[in-house]
C-alpha cells in the first residue's frame, strides 16, 4: 500500500494528497452504494405496498421484476428534459440539484460502521438538521421557478410542513443529545452501549415517536404528502419536471428516506451496535459486521416508510399543522424538559 | 374526549390495527393473475366471440334466416338479409352480419335461436386493429366456430344459452329441444379444392 501511494512522495503535501484520494475513494463509494439502494428502495417499496394490496407489484421484468428499477432509471435518462417557456429558468434548473445536494451531503456524517465515515464531526447532528433544512429551498425554488400554480401550492405547503416538523424533529433529537451529551453521532452511538439494551429506543420512547412522525412529514411521505398530493396538485413541486431533472428529485426523496432512517438508527437504535445483552448472551453475534446491523435497522425503517405509505390516509392540511404544532412540538419539549430534569438530578 | 378515546388516541390504536391488517394481507397470498402466462379459468356460459355453428351434416351455418335474434337485439347490431330461391321460391339467408363492435353480449341472440345456429363462444382475445376485422360476416362466423371449436378438448361442445336453465324446456322449439352437443372436429371432408361457391352449395342442399 506505501508503495502504491508512494506516487505522491513523501512529506505533509504528500499526505494530505492521499487523505484526499482516500476521501473521495470512500465518497465515491457511499454514493455508488446509496444509489443502488435507493433504485432497489424503490422496488422494495413497490412490493411491499403491492403485496399489502394482495397485488404482486412489479413482476415483468427480470425474474420477479428485479430489473424493473434499471429500466426506470433508463427511461428517465433518456426522457426529454422538458422546461416550461414562462419558467423562471435558472432557479428551475438548479432546484433539483440544491434537494440532491441537500440529502446526498447529509450521507456524509453518519457513520455506517465502526470506522466508516466521511467525517466525524463535532457537531454532526446539527449538521443533519441544516442539510435537511437546505432540502425545504429546493422545494421553494421548485415551487416558484415552475411558474405553475400547482408547484406553486406545492412548494409553499410543503415549505411550511417541513418547516414545522423541524421543530419538532430537532426538538426530539435534542432529547437524545442531552442523555448523550455530544453532537458526535459516533460519541451518541459509544453512549447508548452504557445501558445494558444498548438503545436510546427505551428512555426515549416518547421522542422516539415523535421523531418517527416527523421524521414521515419531513421526507413528504404519506400520510403528510401533501406537497405532493395527486388529487389536487397533481405531483405538487415538481409537476412540471421531466426526465432526470425529475429523477432528482425522485432520487433526493428516497436518499432522504435512507438519511432519516440512519438517523433514527443511530440515535435511538444504537447505530452499527447490538444491545450489550445480545451479545452477552449468544457471544457469536459479536463478530457479525457492524454494517449488517446498521442496514437491518435502516431497513426496518424503510419498512415502516411503505407500511405507513399502505395504510394510512392523507391528513387534511389544518390537521397535519395542528398536530404539528398543538401535538408534537409539546410533547417533544416537555420530552426535552423531562429528559434535562432527569439528567440534572441523577 | 373521554378517558378511552384519549388513550386511543394517544397509543395510536386505530392507526395500529390498520398496520396490523395491511401486515396480514402482506403474508397473503396476492389475487393477482398474470394474464398472458395465466389465465382465468372460463366457466360455462362465458360469453365471447360470435360463432355460427357448424353443421355436422351439411358443413354449413344452420341458420334458418327467421330473423328472431335481429329482432330481439338490444342494440341492434344483426344484420339479416335473405332471398327467394329462384328454382323453389323458397327464402334462405343471403347475408348475416353481426357487428361486434356494437354487441353488448347480452346472448339473447344466443337463446332465442330456434335452431341453436348461433353461439357466443368463449373465445375472448380478438382484438383487432381496423373496425372491418370485428364486423363479422356469414363466412367469418363459421371461421370463428372452426378457430374456437379447434381449441376445445372435448370431442362435443353444448352452450348454455342453448337450452337455459330454468325455462321450460317442453314450450321451446322442436330443434331447441332435440338440440344435443355439436361435434367440435369437421365430419364432413374438407374439399381439397377451392371452396365452393355459395350457389353450389345450396343446389347441394336441395338435393
Amino acid at each position: 500500500m506505501n508503495e502504491l501511494l508512494g506516487v505522491f512522495g513523501s512529506g505533509p503535501t504528500a499526505t494530505f494528497l492521499i487523505e484526499l484520494l482516500i476521501i473521495i475513494v470512500k465518497i465515491a463509494v457511499i454514493i455508488a452504494i446509496t444509489m443502488l439502494h435507493v433504485a432497489y428502495a424503490t422496488y422494495f417499496e413497490r412490493k411491499v405496498i403491492g403485496h399489502m394490496q394482495v397485488r404482486l407489484g412489479p413482476m415483468r421484468v427480470g425474474p420477479h421484476g428485479l430489473l424493473q428499477p434499471i429500466a426506470d432509471g433508463v427511461k428517465l435518462f433518456f426522457k426529454e428534459d422538458i422546461i416550461p417557456a414562462q419558467a423562471d429558468r435558472p432557479v428551475f434548473q438548479i432546484a433539483p440539484f440544491v434537494a440532491i445536494f441537500a440529502t446526498l451531503s447529509s450521507l456524509a456524517v453518519i457513520p455506517f460502521f465502526d470506522l466508516f465515515y466521511l467525517a466525524n464531526i463535532n457537531i454532526g447532528l446539527l449538521y443533519l438538521l441544516a442539510m435537511s433544512g437546505l432540502a425545504a429551498y429546493s422545494l421553494i425554488m421548485s415551487g416558484w421557478g415552475s411558474n405553475s400554480k400547482y408547484s406553486f401550492l406545492g412548494g409553499l405547503r410543503s415549505t411550511a410542513q417541513v418547516i414545522s416538523y423541524e421543530i419538532a424533529l430537532a426538538f426530539s433529537l435534542v432529547s437524545v443529545m442531552i442523555m448523550a451529551g455530544s453532537m458526535n453521532l459516533i460519541e451518541i452511538v459509544m453512549a447508548q452501549q452504557e445501558y445494558w439494551y444498548g438503545m436510546y429506543l427505551v428512555p426515549q420512547i416518547v421522542a422516539y415517536i415523535v421523531f418517527l412522525i416527523a421524521m414521515l412529514a419531513e421526507t413528504n411521505r404519506t400520510p403528510f404528502d401533501l406537497p405532493e398530493a395527486e388529487s389536487e396538485l397533481v405531483a405538487g413541486y415538481f409537476t412540471e419536471y421531466s426526465g432526470m431533472r425529475f429523477a432528482l428529485f425522485f432520487l433526493g426523496e428516497y436518499v432522504g428516506m435512507i438519511v432519516m432512517s440512519s438517523i433514527a438508527v443511530v440515535c435511538f437504535w444504537g447505530g452499527w451496535t447490538l444491545p450489550p445483552i445480545v451479545v452477552k448472551l449468544i457471544p457469536p453475534l459479536a463478530a457479525v459486521p457492524g454494517i449488517i446491523w446498521f442496514i437491518l435497522k435502516v431497513y426496518i425503517h424503510i419498512f415502516f416508510f411503505y407500511w405507513i405509505r399502505a395504510t394510512v390516509p392523507r391528513y387534511r392540511y389544518d390537521k397535519l399543522m395542528a398536530l404539528g404544532w398543538k401535538i408534537l412540538i409539546p410533547v417533544a419539549l416537555a420530552n426535552v424538559i423531562a429528559t434535562a430534569l432527569v439528567k440534572f438530578i441523577f | 374526549m373521554t378517558l378511552k378515546e384519549l388513550i386511543n388516541k394517544a397509543l395510536f390504536l386505530e392507526i395500529l390495527k390498520g398496520m396490523a391488517l395491511t401486515f396480514k394481507m402482506m403474508c397473503s397470498r396476492a389475487v393477482t393473475i398474470q394474464y398472458p402466462k395465466q389465465r382465468r379459468r372460463i366457466y360455462a356460459g362465458f360469453r365471447g366471440r360470435h360463432a355460427f355453428v357448424r353443421d355436422p351434416k351439411t358443413d354449413k351455418e344452420k341458420c334458418i334466416a327467421c330473423m328472431r335474434c335481429a329482432n330481439i337485439c338490444p342494440s341492434q347490431c344483426i344484420y339479416i338479409s335473405k332471398k327467394k330461391r329462384p328454382e323453389d321460391g323458397k327464402l334462405y339467408l343471403a347475408q348475416y352480419d353481426i357487428e361486434a363492435l356494437r354487441c353488448i353480449y347480452c346472448g339473447y341472440c344466443v337463446e332465442v335461436c330456434p335452431v341453436c345456429a348461433l353461439v357466443l363462444t368463449e373465445e375472448y382475445e380478438y382484438s383487432a386493429y381496423t373496425r372491418q376485422e370485428l364486423y363479422f360476416t356469414k363466412e367469418k362466423l363459421l371461421e370463428n366456430w372452426d378457430e374456437f371449436a379447434a381449441k376445445q378438448k372435448e370431442e362435443t361442445y353444448f352452450n348454455k344459452f342453448w337450452r337455459p336453465d330454468g325455462l321450460d324446456h317442453s314450450k321451446m322449439p322442436k330443434g331447441k329441444r332435440e338440440q344435443g352437443p355439436v361435434p367440435t372436429r369437421r365430419v364432413v371432408a374438407q374439399p381439397e379444392s377451392a371452396p365452393e361457391t355459395p350457389e353450389a352449395s345450396e343446389k347441394k342442399e336441395t338435393d
